[in-house]
């Protein structure tokens, strides 16, 4: 490894960001106001390398319908809040058509009310909180399955392989952890029993008091959700492992991580919602395929092929729209039906920016993912976002 | 009851972890008067040597090694780039660079290793559990019990036996009549640096095993954690940094187990509470600040 | 040559000035006193030509070595050391712990045992508060700790700065006793005290500092004879 000084590389972005920018009249401008460094970085990166996959790919074949070549200005937020809406502001300002915000709803809703306020459709790269959109309004979208989503799937799942009384752990730091909300929702709705629940922080390293809960539970659990990620969901699992503890646990998008298939036995049947499955003769293989081709691994998180159904979104937008004009993408977007995306296809006609896609439920068996089930739930008994 | 003897193995198991943390920041803060934030990127540097052994097939039995001897290398090497050349700039420069040195540090491993999390596989007899009556305990609590109490004897050992720990502590009181011994104040400080890395080293190990991978950022919460717990038990004070760990470790069980669910989400709020209000009482910590003569 | 030659020394603590121009001179085999008044710059002086303070101006020489600018280790490893004001020992450390880290640098030439038995015959007391901390002992314990600890490093010469402060009238004639059998020892002396009779009866030459600046010089005889002793040391030069 070549060890590059920090300030060559600070250099090297200050460069990139001061190169004077001047698009042709139908350059379609994408300004991406997303963490290329932080702790938003571990998503926001793959995203965006799914997406400039999507743009070469574009690109190298005219442009959108061989007319709109797509020129994407990037900027990095940092994982700051304030810097992605500081960021969002002189993408607008330079004259992007559409904005690309981080992972997270936070930093999401900021930037999105300034995309909101000068007519720009703003996207968070992988966001999955349904109340996003919410909270910013009609020109903010998502681009993942939305928590709720999630949870319906998985919930539907564990009561119809059987189980009555669930434990969800929970952690209130942010609203994604609190997925397991929504599952209680769904689960009970459908007839199961939460009979235990726990919260925990993230980063937290130690679950010995909630395993220790969670072995005296009366009834016991017959089953485990949580939206538990690294590092707190493997050292969870191993901690509810050694504890001799043996109920199904289920997660969800967060634990699609390469470390999830490399804990070996205590990972073993573990199974997870998440974007997508790389079924043979699938788009997301052909996704696959095309990504190691083009950065010699393979991609490590589904975050690459939900960057590239981005991108998919905008071309499909523009097409519809056969302009880059901000309000006729705008409106285009929110017309919007089977898209074919990498992960799934990708819906946003009738919905308030919540992108109706399919949601895969993966199997951990010896360290490789096995397809449980792919489907879209039934709307009717999918949760409102609650706040 | 058997609820509680568990809940004190946990208690015991999380406050070695935060104990050898903070025991690192107390070594260095001892000589040099200064907190080194970028004490945690030592835990990360550990972990990506561990890492990359893996990756590069590195002999099982090396890795160990391997890991600590970079651990105290590269906290060595951070005294000698970052820290040394602003030695006698008071504490404050040292505090604001040892956040630059973090900050720096993060940013590289985010771009020239990874912005993600990298898988560490850790063998599965270290996941696993042994029985003791009806209790269980798992093989790396007791790992992280078993570190604690090794490292803190091993250290008392060598601050009490050798020149070298007498010097340190003798630093630690006066440093300029540690250097009217003859004793050289650069060897001081980067002794303390290594031991530093040393116990963050092994805490990184631990830390490793429990979550399995290793992450840019993956440093920040346990150094935040183990300044707590080194300011509880008074900054600069060995002994009270190793009963700081085990006290925050502590009430962070204790308060998992005994608080209510609907307060739960109030827990760390709570915790950082009785940290306050002990130290509204003792304000030098519970063992006392180390008050000395720096260089 | 002699064993030390200080000249012109200037050190300031940021905008303070606190010493304008030290020049003095040790011999070998001398005690020579610095009298002064509080605040007249004597310890300040010791701790630039130790290495402690870096010198403004103005050239140290040890043993015909330039040793200004050097770093206090290394010039204590050259043979000279300084027991500083208010004995400075090492409170939560044993008797033996200061005594030992006082000979790290002996430690190599490995004649610590040797050394130890010396340091045993000359402080009797401590022998017998061996394994009690350093900060359990009384001031003249405490001060002779310091003398015995400055000692382990083998110096050719002492700086010893005010020894007998604080101590008890008994205590002082103890120490300046002891100051009195190290120069049999063959140990240089120089001797910053404010205890001026006994300092100038046991020197042979001494050095009168007021305002950071050498005001008056000369064999101890002098010294005592003039009155302008008594006036710089007050303070009023
Ligand atoms: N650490 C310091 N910072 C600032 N001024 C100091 C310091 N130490 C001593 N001084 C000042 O320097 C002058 C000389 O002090 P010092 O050398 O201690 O005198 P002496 O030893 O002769 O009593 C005094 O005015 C004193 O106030
Ligand atoms: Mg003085």
């Amino acid at each position: 490894m070549k060890l590059v000084p920090i300030y060559a590389i600070a250099g090297a972005l200050t460069l990139a960001t001061m190169l004077p920018q001047q698009a042709a009249a139908d350059d379609l401008v994408v300004g991406a106001a997303i963490s290329l460094t932080g702790g938003l970085a571990y998503a926001d990166v793959p995203a965006q390398k799914g997406m400039q996959l999507a743009i070469d790919e574009i690109n190298a074949a005219g442009g959108i319908g061989g007319k709109y070549k797509i020129d994407l200005r990037l900027k990095d937020s940092r994982s700051d809040p304030a810097q992605t809406s500081i960021a969002a502001q002189e993408l607008i300002d330079d004259g992007a058509s559409v904005l690309v915000t981080p992972c997270d709803a936070d930093p999401s809703i900021g930037a999105g009310q300034m995309a909101q306020s000068a007519g720009v459709a703003a996207f968070s790269t992988c966001a999955s909180s349904p109340n996003l959109p919410l909270a910013v309004g009609d020109h903010m979208f998502t681009n993942f399955p939305g928590d709720n989503v999630q949870a319906t799937v998985s919930a539907k799942y564990a009561i119809d392989s059987g189980y009555k009384n669930a434990y969800i752990l929970i952690s209130p730091d942010t609203s994604y952890t609190q997925l397991p909300n929504y599952f209680k929702t769904v689960f009970e709705t459908l007839g199961g029993k939460v009979v235990g629940e726990d919260n925990f922080s993230i980063g937290q390293q130690d679950f010995s008091a909630q395993v220790t809960k969670i072995k005296s539970l009366e009834p016991a659990a017959d089953v485990i959700m949580t939206a538990a990620y690294e590092p707190d969901f493997p050292a969870f699992i191993k901690q509810l492992r050694a504890a001799g503890i043996t109920a199904p646990v289920i997660g969800s998008d967060g634990i699609d991580s390469p470390t999830t298939f490399a804990l070996g036995d205590v990972a073993e049947g573990v199974v997870f919602s998440t974007a997508g499955f790389a079924a043979p003769g699938s788009p997301l293989e052909a996704f696959n395929a095309k990504y190691k081709a083009a950065n010699g691994e393979n991609p490590d998180t589904i975050f690459s092929a939900i960057g590239y159904d981005l991108i998919k979104v905008l071309e499909a937008a523009v097409l519809k729209a056969d302009s880059v004009d901000r309000e006729a993408i705008w409106q285009a977007v929110r017309e919007l039906e089977n898209v074919q995306g990498a992960t799934s296809t990708i819906t946003y006609k009738g919905t308030n920016g919540v992108p109706l896609r399919q949601v895969s439920l993966i199997k951990v068996v010896k360290g490789d993912r096995e397809l449980v089930l792919q489907e879209a739930p039934d709307a009717a008994l999918i949760p409102a976002p609650s706040l | 009851m058997e609820i509680f003897v568990q809940q004190c193995v946990n208690a015991l198991s999380l406050g070695g972890t935060y104990a050898l943390l903070a025991l690192g920041l107390a070594v260095v803060f001892s000589v040099l008067g200064m907190i080194n934030f970028a004490h945690g990127e030592i835990l990360t540097i550990t972990g990506y040597t561990v890492f990359f052994s893996l990756m590069l097939a590195v002999p099982a039995v090396l890795i160990i090694p391997l890991a600590l001897i970079v651990a105290m290398l590269a906290a060595a090497a951070m005294e000698r780039v970052a820290f040394r050349p602003l030695r006698g700039a008071g504490p404050t420069s040292l505090l604001i660079t040892s956040f630059a040195v973090s900050g720096i540090l993060q940013v590289l491993f985010q771009n020239l290793i990874s912005a993600r999390p990298r898988p560490v596989p850790i063998p599965d007899f270290l996941t696993g559990a042994f029985t003791v009556g009806p209790f269980h305990i798992g093989v790396i609590q007791s790992l992280s019990i078993l570190a604690t109490l090794a490292m803190v004897g091993l250290l008392t050992l060598f601050l009490k036996r050798t020149l070298l720990g007498m010097a340190i502590r003798a630093a630690a009181v006066d440093f300029p009549t540690t250097r009217l011994m003859g004793i050289r104040a650069n060897r001081v400080i980067l002794a303390a640096f290594a031991i530093s890395g040393l116990l963050a080293g092994v805490s990184g190990l631990l830390w490793i095993a429990q979550r399995g991978s290793v992450d840019p950022l993956m440093g920040f919460l346990p150094v935040l954690k183990a300044f707590i717990a080194a300011i509880l038990g008074g900054i600069g004070n060995l002994t009270g940094a190793v009963i700081g760990g085990f006290f925050l470790g502590a009430i962070e069980i204790g308060l998992q187990a005994a608080l209510p669910e609907p307060v739960q989400p109030f827990r760390d709020a709570i915790a950082l509470t009785l940290v306050v209000v002990v130290l509204l009482y003792r304000p030098q910590g519970l063992f006392g600040a180390v008050h000395s003569v720096r260089p | 040559m002699s064993l030390l030659e200080v000249d012109g020394l200037a050190v300031s603590y940021g905008p303070i000035k606190a010493v304008r121009d030290v020049s003095l001179v040790v011999e070998a085999g001398e005690i020579v006193t610095v009298l002064g008044a509080n605040g007249a710059g004597k310890s300040t002086s010791l701790q630039a030509i130790i290495g402690l303070l870096p010198a403004q101006q103005g050239r140290v020489r040890f043993d015909g070595h330039d040793v200004t600018g050097e770093s206090p280790e290394r010039i204590v490893r050259r043979g000279m050391t300084l027991t500083p004001e208010g004995r400075r020992i090492f409170a939560p450390l044993t008797v033996e712990e200061n005594l030992r880290i006082g000979a790290a640098t002996q430690v190599r030439r490995g004649n610590t045992a040797e050394l130890w038995d010396q340091m045993m015959e000359l402080f009797p007391i401590l022998a017998s508060r061996r394994r009690q901390l350093a900060g359990t002992l009384s001031g003249g314990e405490q001060q002779q700790l310091a003398i015995a600890r400055s000692l382990m490093s083998r110096p050719r010469l002492l700086l010893l700065d005010e020894p007998s402060l604080g101590l008890a009238p008994i205590v002082v004639e103890l120490i300046f006793d002891l100051i009195g059998r190290l120069r049999d020892l063959g140990i240089t002396i120089l001797l910053v005290e404010q205890n001026v009779h006994q300092a100038l009866d046991i020197a042979d030459r001494g050095y009168v500092v007021s305002g950071g600046t050498v005001v008056l010089e000369g064999t101890a005889e002098a010294l005592k004879a003039s009155a302008d002793v008594q006036k710089a040391y007050l303070g009023q030069a």
